[in-house]
């Protein structure tokens, strides 16, 4: 990788304070190491971004969602509330999904008797 | 094997932040002494040069993984010019604005050179319209910047450039103060 010194712009030089007003403004860090930190420091927000969305694939609560993970994230969560979960009679473990109960015009099938 | 490039994008897009939260810091602090406590200005100013180097692959990454994912259904035609998607079109579009700006900001200053040196930094001043553009960008799409963590460390990034650019405004507004 090479510097991009030669075409990149310099700044005028700041005048250097002499004397007793002058101040020790200097870091102890040098330029490489300022670079290192740099490239550091944006790897490290890839690498633990990367890993946080890995982890939080669908997030119902942000901002934008583009209209797939919006569908995905909106179907999961009115699922999950609306449908009822039945335990299966087979040995395995999976679970039956049922509709909810709806409302008929039909005439009812039984009837209350009174005394 | 698309919500590899999904994540891929979020997390080049946080990046890409952090890399021009670098870039513009270092930009500013030889005048502001914002990073004096770590390094002298030469060593500073050197850093802020080779940002390109940091800020472009980032960009770059988070755009391509844009492209190449189905999930956020961006096309060519959407990273260049703002305002063109199906959804989100400020939030998206702002983002699509501070591309275009850094483009302008790389650009200009690669052919310093035939610029003179006031035309150079007007057009290098736009940057700080670039980051401003970018902030927006990634505080109404952000996907991420639900996290606390993500969020309160955006923020915190984006105020301290705040407080440092209006220092080197006041700086520029009033020399006498540089000179005392």
């Amino acid at each position: 990788m090479y510097a991009m010194k030669a075409s990149s712009p310099t700044l005028p030089p700041i005048p250097a304070k002499t004397g007793p007003g002058r101040r020790n403004r200097s870091g102890p860090v040098p330029g490489w190491g300022l670079k290192l930190g740099g490239f550091l420091t944006t790897l490290g927000v890839f690498a633990g971004s990367l890993g946080y969305a890995n982890a939080h694939l669908y997030v119902t609560n942000a901002p934008l969602q583009p209209a797939t993970v919006a569908l995905v994230a909106t179907a999961g969560a009115t699922s999950a509330a609306a449908a009822t979960a039945v335990p299966s009679t087979t040995t395995t473990s999976t679970t039956t999904l049922t509709s909810s109960v709806r409302t008929t015009t039909l005439p009812a099938v039984t009837a209350t008797k009174t005394s | 094997m698309d919500l590899v490039f999904w994540e891929i994008a979020r997390a080049s897009g946080l990046a890409a932040y952090a890399a021009l939260c670098i870039s513009v810091l270092s930009g500013l602090a030889p005048r502001t002494q914002a990073l004096s406590f770590l390094a002298n200005n030469r060593a500073v100013r050197a850093l802020h040069d080779w940002t390109p180097w940091i800020v472009i692959p980032a960009a770059l990454t988070h755009i391509l993984a844009l492209l190449l994912d189905a999930t956020a259904r961006i096309g060519i035609l959407d990273v260049f010019v703002p305002f063109l998607t199906s959804y989100g079109r400020l939030a998206i579009g702002l983002g699509t604005i501070s591309l275009d700006l850094l483009i302008i900001v790389l650009v200009t200053t690669w052919l310093r050179r035939r610029l003179s040196n006031n035309a150079w930094q007007w057009w290098h001043r736009v940057s700080y319209l670039g980051f401003v553009t970018m902030f927006l960008h990634a505080m109404l799409s952000g996907t991420d910047l639900t996290s606390p963590v993500i969020s309160v460390l955006s923020w915190a990034s984006a105020i301290g450039i705040g407080y440092y650019a209006l220092e080197r405004l006041g700086k520029a507004l009033n020399p006498s103060r540089i000179r005392a």
